[in-house]
């Protein structure tokens, strides 16, 4: 009974790691692989090589430079406004007085709601009950204050503030869960010896508690933005792209040129700028994670 | 120091003030569910206003007679919970040893290119994927199938499952395992019998995150499931697509209600699960 002794966790690891590997690696490459190819979707065996045709063209066409514009302001608005909002939601969570009590736990169970909300369902919600013109909720609420609301979806202005907004909806509870463990972990002690010095409130949130959850600021930050910048789902139910091309995200240029224009190769080389484009900023990320650790 | 007087008003002002702030994020939260709700029991060919959709009159159930017959919900059901059910099992199956090994990797440089090449996937845009997988599942026989979604699930799933139960196996001190060893326990018992129900906490919040995510994942299945594979995420916009549904926007809402309301209260009840495992990783004291 040798392997009582010899026990190889890499007979544990491999499985996961060979099903992940040809899964994601697979299609990696076939992108890759398509992309330098001329490919419809209703002619599959007929596949001519391009080269990078496919990436010059794209790199021509101004519809792509709109649909890189609006993925740069739609993600780091969801981005901004996630983190904003979760903090501001969970620092009012662990105050004194309501953190730990049954009510905060009532509060949080339904703060998780979006975060289950199914996305193409939330899309639609969004589009028939919430951003609607005339009958919807936002303008609902607009009018009791006297403002008269856009036309939000409708109008080019304003479609993209209404589905970063939607988006930013589905994203806060990660943000305001996450901040308010990350928030728990402040030592009380800390807080007081500083209320004695007299920052107390607004100081020693920026002073004290800001530095000391920064990492999972920086942690949920990046979540955020790589969740806002592959987003499809919301975006395909709320707007579909428009109006126009308001709202026309990378992701939804990829389904628009691979499904409705049958373009294989031209959505495969979108598909393969979007990897670059992610695999760039995580790297830049991370670099700058670890300089702000050699910082300490 | 406008933000610092806005701070004082809710972080140092009333508890009152605080409390309201609270309750006016939960409407945000919850108000869109609650009009498609009630806006899914109003016989609405037209919209209605706020006021109306939420007054307690007028109601009818044809919406959801409507769903269930013309919108076949049943069929879509079926394939949702095949699809969540199975996307679990595997998931869990493949994972949870994975995170185990992971932890017991002799090599620390090893272990973190591991852990670091798994979490890396999450950032990878599942539009890259689901395009040139339909065509490599097209290649294997497996497209259209529910194998093909399930599996496509469980690579998207694995980096956040992974990571959520790596911090579970981390919190089991070697003590325990080591007692189990000197008491003849193989490594496969170890794993078994010592450290699996210690992270039975975690084993549940992963099941029941699998679930969820599985359960509202459109994309994947968009692409790569046939009619017959096909969820309810799938089936509400074949529906509302469909020439039939026309402007009937309390059908809309109905189908929607069915998707979304069972998954909710899911949620609600199994709260402590999803606020634990999510938090689980991301904060370690």
């Amino acid at each position: 009974m040798s392997s009582r002794r010899h026990f190889n966790p890499w007979a544990f690891v491999l499985p996961g790691v060979i099903a992940g590997g040809v899964i994601l690696g697979v299609p990696v490459v076939q992108a890759l692989w398509t992309s330098l190819h001329r490919l419809r979707l209703y002619r599959l065996h007929d596949q001519v090589w391009v080269g990078l045709d496919n990436y010059l063209r794209l790199w021509q066409d101004p519809l792509f430079h709109l649909s890189i514009r609006s993925t740069v302001v739609f993600t780091l608005g969801c981005t901004v406004l996630s983190v904003i909002a979760g903090l501001a939601v969970a620092s009012v969570m662990s105050t004194r007085g309501i953190r730990g009590t049954t009510a905060a736990r009532f509060f949080m169970a339904f703060y998780l709601v979006p975060f289950v909300a199914t996305q193409v369902v939330v899309g639609m919600m969004g589009r028939l009950y919430v951003w609607e013109p005339e009958y919807g909720l936002v303008n609902y609420v607009l009018a009791a204050f006297g403002i008269d609301g856009p036309m939000w979806l409708i109008s080019q202005d304003t479609a993209m503030w209404a589905t970063i907004i939607t988006n930013t909806w589905r994203l806060t509870p990660l943000a305001v869960l996450i901040f308010y463990a990350a928030l728990a972990t402040v030592p009380e002690e800390l807080l007081e010896s500083a209320e004695v010095d007299g920052a107390g409130g607004w100081k020693a949130f920026v002073q004290i508690k800001l530095p000391m959850i920064r990492y999972h600021i920086g942690f949920i930050a990046l979540i955020q933005l790589t969740s806002a910048f592959r987003e499809f789902d919301t975006v395909f139910a709320l707007t579909g792209g428009g109006p126009g091309r308001a709202t026309n995200v990378l992701s939804l240029l990829v389904y628009n040129e691979g499904i409705s224009a049958a373009n294989l190769g031209m959505a495969n080389a979108i598909s393969f700028t979007m990897l670059i484009i992610v695999a760039v900023i995580s790297l830049i990320y991370m670099r700058l994670a670890r300089l702000g650790e050699l910082g300490q | 120091m406008r933000s610092a007087r806005a701070y004082k008003w809710l972080g140092g002002g009333g508890l009152a003030l605080r409390y309201l702030f609270l309750i006016a994020w939960m409407l945000i939260c919850i108000m869109p569910v609650v009009l498609l709700l009630m806006g899914s029991l109003k016989d609405t060919a037209l919209f209605q206003s706020v006021p109306q959709i939420l007054s307690f009159s007028g109601f009818t159930l044809d919406n959801y007679t409507q769903s269930f017959q013309q919108g076949n919900y049943l069929h879509f059901l079926r394939n949702s919970l095949i699809i969540s059910f199975s996307a679990l099992a595997v998931v869990l199956v493949v994972c949870t040893p994975m995170a185990y090994g992971i932890t017991k990797l002799a090599s620390p440089k090893t272990r973190n290119l591991i852990v670091f090449s798994v979490l890396a996937t999450r950032f990878l845009p599942y539009v890259v994927l689901a395009l040139p997988m339909y065509l490599f599942f097209a290649r294997i026989g497996l497209q259209g199938t529910i194998v093909g979604v399930v599996l496509a699930h469980l690579a998207m799933q694995m980096p956040f499952i992974v990571w959520l139960m790596l911090g579970f196996f981390a919190g089991i001190p070697h003590e325990v395992e080591e007692a189990a060893v000197i008491d003849g326990a193989s490594p496969f018992g170890v794993f078994w019998r010592i450290c699996l129900p210690m992270v039975l906490p975690g084993l549940n919040a992963s099941a029941i995150l699998a679930f969820i995510i599985s359960y509202n994942e459109f994309l994947f299945a968009f692409f790569l499931a046939g009619y017959d594979a096909q969820p309810l995420t799938v089936g509400i916009t074949r529906f509302v697509g469909g020439a039939d549904v026309g402007a009937q926007y309390g059908v809309v809402a109905a189908y929607g209600t069915l998707i979304i309301l069972p998954i909710i209260i899911f949620a609600l009840i199994v709260n402590r699960y999803i606020v634990s495992g999510m938090t689980a990783g991301a904060v370690k004291g």
